[in-house]
């Protein structure tokens, strides 16, 4: 390879019939489709018949990483999943915290491609260029921390990173996350494509190095980084001390928009039992960080006195606050620690879950499900027994964790009446704890992302910043565009997106800059946008070619109808013809068609994706 | 009175796991500062995580027993002014002295296949220097000598 950070060489991992090879890529496709995100694109849009359901086998798990990994660059200790999810039914990553990403670097690999099916449960163990295929027999129903920890003493290294799936993968609960270490690639079910399958874990050791281009050149980047990350309050200060829950008090009292009881108002009045103060002062164990990370926002919590007393997790971040609590009313923080440790261990994804439970209580509420179908149990808000226990049950699939498994919009077609106008999801993902109603950009933003209600597609932080405001209509486009080339970029680097803090929210030449100090791939601010459109073009193609139109590119029915009730943000949200407005300069801006929602031929054909405009059309 | 008297002292890198945050910046600062590339397999310096709130650090701690001397067949290792230096003339990369170390403090380095050891980068330790979170530190202890 003529860049540094790359290996130039792809594992094609074959479980049915065990036969592995290697994708050897040129330098060209490393500066077209830049790693993680972009690499797991292409390859799944060539190899991924998009009409197949998510657990066929002929399904592709891509576990891929950047040029970063394995580097000391801040915040880059990751690695990156994706596939068509069983949940949205399109194009899915998820990039969890771990040094498994790295491993795979030393390995002589930038990334691993795993179609079919095993015949028997099995785990992979990756160690340099040996590829073994190991029973998994004895772990299959394990718990993600046991199945870890069997996996290193059978290998004999304690040292070990070891990515595996609990039982909820196992039984395709839609929602089934990848743990590794106590860091979860989250959403969307990777961990259920895992379990489909049979595979129940990845092991990875590498003795190899890795280098970067122009070694002045990182260490100059290196120290400009640290001169400037000493600037940023959140990299001093918010991170370190309190990690993501430090947003429950601002969001919530600030911003109004912590949704609470599946959104039907978007300020919890018991904020303060959950928030990041709190957390830190009555909670807090000991700061941990993703690899090559030195802001540590990773905090392990533990319930010290009360009902939950003894419940230890790393974690809850931000977003599980929102989920299992002001989602469900649960203002018992031991309760969300307990759920979240729990969610870990049986391997859901805590955003979906909690999300799924909060819009069954509401069904509840509204007399739409009843103790006939809840086994039995009242399926009140505010019920921290139900937060919990519905966990193990959802991943053993066992009486309503059969639905709770299904997720939200799935349940809602179970259920019917006209619950899917409060499953708070978009193209089937659960929409996390940052408002699509008083945050213009995340209205489109999750409207228009390939995942769906993800809030890392779109990015909130800016519009809290102030650097664009929350409020305003105008130019609002341009700036979701802007956002989602950032994470993007970031998801081709497989780098943390708390970067935009010091980089920018949108893509700005500071990522190019960055790029260039370590790979030498001495990109110019344009060529690196338009390797962001690219990727996100492909990600669209591919979710065209399921059935994604502009039509899918919508808000719950809730968000587009009633305004937030009360709080700092009352009166607000983006009803149907704002966004529709919102919509049309959106697309107009990508390239995309206005009518239908997908890339134009020019559009493809700009991004030197003329291949792809070919399949389109002959395949809608 | 024992005939112990305190001769010179000797220097650890002495490890707050309540501080180490895991990011294992210091592992590859090592590798950087040794052999200009990144790979925990170069570092020596290890840390490793057992459950959530447990860490250890594994680093040549200087020992009392010189374990890793003692079992070296080929005479290649010597204690020299607080480090243990490798003989890569003698040394056959046998790994006896990787097995010797209770403390895991010795790997062999994979392409060379000779023994690399913590050298406090001559005084100044990268490891330490680079920690974000000042979880390790030098510490001098006494050489306890008969």
């Amino acid at each position: 390879m003529k860049y540094a950070g790359y290996k130039g060489k792809i594992l094609r991992i074959n479980l049915t019939n065990k036969k592995v090879s290697t994708i050897e890529f040129s330098d060209e496709f490393a500066r077209k489709y830049l790693g993680g995100n972009g690499f797991a694109a292409r390859y799944i849009f060539d190899m991924v018949d998009p009409r197949m359901d998510a657990y066929d086998p002929s399904n592709v798990l891509a576990m891929m990483t950047g040029p970063f990994q394995g580097i000391n660059i801040p915040t880059a200790g990751k690695y990156y999943m994706a596939s068509k999810s069983p949940l949205t039914n399109g194009y899915f990553d998820s990039v969890s915290g771990g040094y498994i990403g790295a491993q795979l670097k030393f390995a002589g690999y930038d990334g691993m491609l795993i179609i079919g099916r095993a015949e028997k449960p099995t785990y992979l163990f990756i160690d340099d260029d040996r590829v073994e295929f190991r029973s998994a027999e004895g772990l299959w129903g394990k718990l993600t921390g046991e199945t870890q920890e069997a996996i290193r003493a059978e290998v004999k290294d304690p040292n070990l990173y070891v990515s595996a799936i609990g039982p909820a993968g196992e039984n395709l609960a839609r929602y089934a996350c990848v743990i590794t270490d106590y860091r979860a690639a989250g959403r969307g079910g990777m961990g259920a494509v895992m379990g489909s399958k049979k595979l129940k874990a990845i092991a990875v050791r590498g003795s190899g190095t890795t280098e970067v281009a122009d070694p002045d050149k990182f260490k100059a980047w290196m120290d400009w980084f640290g001169a400037e990350s000493k600037k940023v309050p959140a990299f001093v200060t918010g991170l370190p001390t309190y990690g993501t829950p430090a947003l429950v008090s601002s969001i919530n009292n600030m911003f109004g928009g912590m949704g609470t009881l599946n959104h039907q108002s978007e300020t919890f009045d018991r904020w303060e039992s959950i928030s990041g103060e709190t957390l830190k002062k009555e909670y807090w164990s000991k700061d941990t960080s993703c690899p090559a990370c030195p802001i540590a926002c990773s905090k392990v919590f533990t319930a010290k006195s009360g009902k939950w007393k003894g419940a230890i997790s790393e974690g809850p971040e931000y977003e599980t606050i929102y989920s299992t609590g002001s989602m469900c009313g649960v203002d018992d923080m031991g309760a969300i620690i307990k759920a979240d440790s729990l969610c870990d261990e049986w391997g859901l994804d805590t955003v979906t879950y909690g999300v799924t439970i909060s819009f069954l209580m509401e069904c509840y509420q509204r007399g739409l499900i009843t103790k006939e179908n809840t086994d039995g149990i009242e399926f009140k808000f505010g019920n921290d027994d139900i937060v919990v226990n519905y966990i193990e049950k959802a991943a053993k699939r066992i009486g309503i964790g059969d639905l709770i498994a299904e997720g939200s919009l799935r349940a809602a077609r179970v259920i019917g009446g006209d619950s899917e106008r409060f499953a708070i999801q978009v193209k089937g993902l659960e929409i996390p704890g940052h408002s699509a109603r008083a945050l213009r950009g995340m209205s489109l933003g999750y409207a228009t992302a390939t995942r769906g209600g993800s809030h890392h597609d779109p990015r909130p932080t800016g519009e809290y910043a102030g650097a664009s405001d929350r409020k305003a209509l105008e130019g609002k486009p341009a700036w979701v565009i802007g956002t989602q080339q950032m994470t993007t970029i970031g998801d081709c680097l497989v780098n943390c997106h708390f970067m935009e803090r010091l980089l920018g929210f949108t893509l700005t030449p500071k990522y190019a800059d960055m790029i260039n100090a370590v790979t030498g791939l001495n990109y110019s601010y344009a060529e690196l946008v338009d390797v962001a459109e690219r990727v996100i073009d492909l990600e669209r193609a591919f979710n065209v070619r399921t059935g994604i139109r502009r039509k899918d590119d919508t808000l719950p029915k809730r968000f587009l109808e009633e305004p937030i009730p009360a709080g700092p943000s009352k009166g607000m949200h983006t009803d149907e013809a704002t966004l529709n407005k919102l919509l049309d300069e959106f697309y107009d801006l990508k390239g995309w068609d206005r009518r239908t929602g997908i890339p134009t031929k020019e559009k493809l054909a700009r991004m030197g994706l003329e291949d792809v405009a070919e399949v389109l059309s002959r395949s809608c | 009175m024992a005939a112990v008297t305190v001769e010179e002292k000797k220097p650890i890198i002495k490890y707050d796991f309540q501080k180490c945050t895991f990011c294992k910046i210091c592992e590859l600062s090592c590798a950087e500062k040794h052999f200009g590339k990144y790979g925990d397999s170069l570092s020596r310096i290890i840390i490793v995580r057992k459950g959530p709130l447990m860490l250890r650090q594994f680093v040549c701690t200087r020992c009392d027993r010189l374990f890793c001397i003692a079992a070296c067949p080929k005479k290649a290792l010597s204690y020299e002014k607080g480090n243990i230096v490798v003989d890569t003339k003698l040394c056959d990369s046998c790994a006896k002295c990787v097995q010797a170390c209770p403390f895991h403090g010795i790997k062999i380095h994979p392409q060379t296949k000779m023994p690399i050891i913590c050298d406090l980068c001559g005084g100044d330790p990268e490891c330490i220097k680079r920690c974000p979170k000042g979880a390790l530190a030098i510490a001098w202890l006494p050489v306890k000598k008969q």
